[in-house]
């Protein structure tokens, strides 16, 4: 799925961000787990949020700085423009020429990226702990001085526009995930791409650019995370030291677009000559992490796709030999309400009309019969253990803590498991009912082109 | 597996330690075990995890030329039923502590991973023994498998990336196995039978030859024992494991066009390169990097950044345990095909024609000694490191020699080897696209 964008394609998995939701860093390691990773937090008279999280495993550390700006701060007819100054920030300042940047941190055996998701852009950069200060010293650098040269700015475009072509364009299963986003959301900007229309991209003018970097990129907009190889106390005076001077700017205007409740069923047939394997998506609209019901949904996406012996794996792959792969996909950690995804992938010879009512039996049956203890627990453990797994890295680390401050607090990491833990095979019952009805489902379909025979007959 | 990630494996090992004036620690401890198998163990207590990995002889390399995929499917039928569980009933053990156990084929090896929380390490290590030693190889979850396996071939030429390895492999390794895809193709695994399977497995997965990584929250000793206790009765079998011949080192170098309707054209270049073996391998590890390894690179610079005719543009090496590939690779829109590959292959030329910069020695110096530890910051990279040192014969010594190595590496010797493997006539060429 297209849920973030990288910067360059030698990059991290962009998986492991967008799955960063069953995040690590929990509430057990702060709190009553392990104290060795505490979290040190701070927030400047300049309104810069940090968080700092010493760990002496290595002798790296992460520095990540998440802007609250994402696609969903844009408007029709600008689309893709968070990411397309995502890829100006790599431009220059007047210190900090073209690309030096990146090019110093390498020369420091560092190794820098950035994403953009629809809720934030993120910047983030692995080096020897050592190398701190020059991190900070850049990131502040081009947080207020980047300079967005107009010539610069129509070289990159076509980069971003190349970009679009190898994501979306070119590659089939990126056009209909696009088209659902199209489909499911009218009012809200989640109905366009990350990285915008193909037209605003081309569109775009520098001065657009100059003042969506005005607006977003000030430290009252800003969460600064590090984890590694650091002291609380000393990274935090050099943090004051590098954002300290830099000003307030105006608090951004909140996004205001409310996705009205859908009333009627909507689909979207995409066919496209590359195709191969017919996909078939099922989505409905579900609340995100402020509603009471997303550790149910977050439990029931685990259960329906987390490995091979999760539901729609076991039954649609292994069993009736439909899919090549299934599953179902929630995002917890979405700043506004999305969707939650039923998709597969046909296995050759299968008709997207039986395996679209494969995936909607399974809906069913999940509204008409508790789910047995064993797959409950399962899936519970299953979070439970990826919570530790995901501590060893201190990347993922910093990522996830940026990620829960974006949405309140990282102190809501602490609420995580209890909740996913006090979930019942009632309540995945009851949510299926509530929120995945039959009459009012989006879906999408990819299909390989009509063979050109066919629409001569 | 994608380029991209191929390329990635291909770089851990052209890393080192950082810190020139610390003495490094050894990265695991290494020894023999009786039945031949070398197990290596890294301590990393703070964590309650462990990751197990162990490797096999059993790679896409050792495919019978009638029965391209066969290591790929063995390897993929190890996880799906033993002489004590059924495939289901290993997913649903082994899933319900939240752990995971995979079997891959790779080029060079066939891979199984074992990553669980600690407490359930002895139910992980049982788990782990039966898939190597008792895999019963189920005709029904063979069926199943093939099945899966072309349906995923067949959905990897939506990918032009994947297309264009494809056909450039056999343009690189003419009549050797590292030339023919990994997982085969629909004909070659469609004609595969149970009995080639089982054979597979027991000339292949055998102690001589494997080497067991553990990496994470056990002892040496402990972690031995355990071992030991499980595998107890895994001996070499008699019969040798067959050799592996040496790729060819230069070939003619030729084109292909494959086309597609696409926006863009995805350009891969590719010859055959050098092991880690060869002395030359640092200084064309460090024109590596100022060609097409960071954004700073020569490629990078000139074709993405000034020029804005790509989105990805790189070059690397690809050193397998029998031989080595090149690639360079970019994507660019159908009418600037011409114009990239142009600039491409002039950046390759002049490595070998100028010195470079001293700035840029520096550079590539700098990165590839100094950005070691980041390589090393999971115990999953870590198991992966250090099977992938073992498994190339490296020694566990090799971060040091090779930050050495790179260290010495003068602008001259970079422009030298350049010269002798980055000359763009030497280069086949695939493009997929308009």
């Amino acid at each position: 799925m297209v849920g973030m964008l990288q910067s360059r394609a030698l990059s991290l998995s962009a998986l492991l961000l967008s799955l960063a939701l069953v995040g690590s860093a929990s509430a057990q390691a702060v709190t009553s787990g392990p104290a060795r990773f505490p979290v040190t937090e701070a927030t400047l008279d300049n309104g810069l949020r940090v968080l700092i999280q010493e760990d002496p495993r290595n002798p790296i550390v992460a520095v990540q700085i998440f802007y609250r700006v994402g696609s969903r701060n844009e408007l029709p007819g600008a689309t893709g423009l968070a990411h397309f100054l995502e890829h100006m920030m790599f431009k220059g300042t007047p210190t900090h020429g073209r690309g030096e940047i990146s090019r110093l941190i390498e020369l420091n055996g560092g190794r820098d990226n950035a994403f953009t998701t629809k809720d934030m852009t993120g910047y983030h950069v692995s080096i020897a702990a050592d190398r701190l200060d020059l991190v900070l010293g850049l990131e502040a650098d081009r947080m207020r001085n980047l300079l967005l040269a107009p010539a610069e700015i129509d070289s990159e475009r076509k980069v971003v526009m190349e970009e679009r072509r190898t994501r979306i364009d070119d590659d089939p299963e990126g056009v209909v995930y696009e088209a659902m986003s199209s489909i499911a959301f009218l009012a809200h900007p989640y109905r366009w791409p990350i990285i915008g229309w193909m037209s605003d991209i081309a569109r775009i003018n520098p001065g657009e650019l100059r003042a969506f970097y005005d607006t977003y990129y000030r430290p009252n907009n800003a969460i600064l995370v590090i984890a590694g190889d650091v002291k609380a106390p000393a990274a935090l005076a050099q943090v004051r030291r590098h954002f300290g001077p830099i000003p307030r700017g105006a608090t951004p205007a909140p996004v205001t677009a409310l996705e009205p409740d859908q009333s009627d069923e909507r689909r979207v047939i995409v066919r496209k000559e590359a195709a191969q394997l017919p996909v078939v998506n099922i989505a409905w609209h579900v609340p995100n992490f402020r509603s009471e019901d997303a550790p149910a949904l977050e439990l029931l996406s685990t259960l329906l796709s987390e490995g091979r012996a999760s539901r729609l794996y076991r039954h649609l792959v292994y069993d009736k030999r439909m899919a090549l792969g299934a599953g179902g996909e929630y995002s917890y950690s979405s700043l506004d309400p999305t969707l939650f995804w039923f998709f597969a992938t046909l296995l050759p010879g299968q008709s997207p009309e039986s395996v679209e009512q494969a995936l909607l039996a399974e809906v069913e049956q999940l509204k008409k019969e508790p789910v047995p203890a064993e797959e409950l627990t399962r899936a519970r453990n299953q979070i439970e253990a990826s919570f530790v797994w995901e501590q060893d890295s201190v990347f993922t680390r910093a990522s996830v803590l940026g990620r829960f401050e974006m949405l309140g607090s990282w102190r809501m990491l602490d609420d995580f498991l209890p909740k996913v833990r006090a979930v019942t095979a009632a309540d995945l019952q009851r949510v299926a009912q509530r929120y995945f009805p039959l009459d009012r489902k989006n879906v999408s379909i990819l299909l390989p082109a009509e063979p050109a025979t066919a629409a001569a007959r | 597996m994608s380029r991209l990630a191929r390329l990635g494996g291909a770089l851990l090992l052209t890393a080192t330690m950082a810190g020139s004036t610390q003495a490094a620690a050894p990265l695991a401890r290494r020894e023999v075990l009786p039945n031949g198998a070398v197990l290596l163990v890294a301590e990393r207590p703070s964590l309650p995890i462990v990751v197990i990995r162990v490797s096999l002889p059993a790679g896409a390399v050792r495919d019978p030329a009638d029965g391209l995929g066969l290591a790929n499917l063995t390897a993929d039928l190890l996880t799906r039923g033993t002489a004590r569980r059924s495939g289901p009933e290993l997913d649903q053990a082994i899933e319900f502590v939240g752990g995971s156990l995979e079997a891959d084929a790779g080029r060079d090896s066939a891979i199984v991973t074992l990553s669980v929380l600690k407490k359930d390490l002895a139910l992980g290590l049982d788990l782990l023994a039966e898939v190597l030693r008792q895999p019963t190889f189920p005709a029904d979850e063979m069926a199943r498998k093939i099945a899966d396996i072309q349906a995923s071939l067949r959905r990897a030429e939506q990918s032009p990336e994947t297309v264009a390895a494809r056909t450039l492999g056999p343009l690189i390794f003419p009549g050797h196995p590292y030339g023919q895809p990994t997982a085969g193709t629909v004909e070659s695994v469609g004609k595969l039978t149970r009995e080639q399977v089982v054979a597979f497995h027991r000339l292949h997965y055998r102690p001589d030859g494997a080497n067991i990584v553990a990496v994470g929250d056990v002892t040496e000793p402990e972690i031995r024992r355990a071992l030991l206790q499980r595998l107890a009765g895994w001996t070499a079998p008699s019969a040798a494991l067959p050799p592996v011949p040496a790729p060819a080192a230069t070939v003619t170098a030729s084109n292909r066009q494959i086309t597609r309707d696409l926006s863009q054209t995805t350009v891969l270049l590719g010859r055959p390169s050098i092991r880690q073996d060869d002395p030359d391998y640092f200084p064309l590890a460090v024109a590596t990097y100022v060609l097409g390894g960071g954004s700073a690179s020569r490629l990078y610079t000139r074709v993405r950044e000034e020029r804005g005719l790509a989105y990805s543009v790189y070059a690397g090496a690809q050193p397998g345990r029998y031989g080595a590939s090149y690639l360079v690779s970019l994507q660019t829109r159908t009418d600037a095909v011409a114009e990239a590959v142009k600039l491409v292959r002039e950046e390759m030329a002049r490595m070998g024609r100028e010195p470079m910069a001293p700035g840029e020695l520096e550079l590539a110096k700098s990165y590839l000694i100094g950005s070691f530890p980041l390589r090393l910051d999971t115990s999953g990279k870590l198991a992966r490191f250090l099977g992938a040192v073992e498994e190339s014969g490296l020694g566990l010594d090799y971060p040091e020699r090779y930050k050495e190595r790179i260290g010495r590496v003068t602008v001259e010797e970079a422009q030298r080897v350049a010269a002798k493997y980055l000359d763009p006539a030497t280069f086949s060429s695939v493009m997929v696209g308009k």
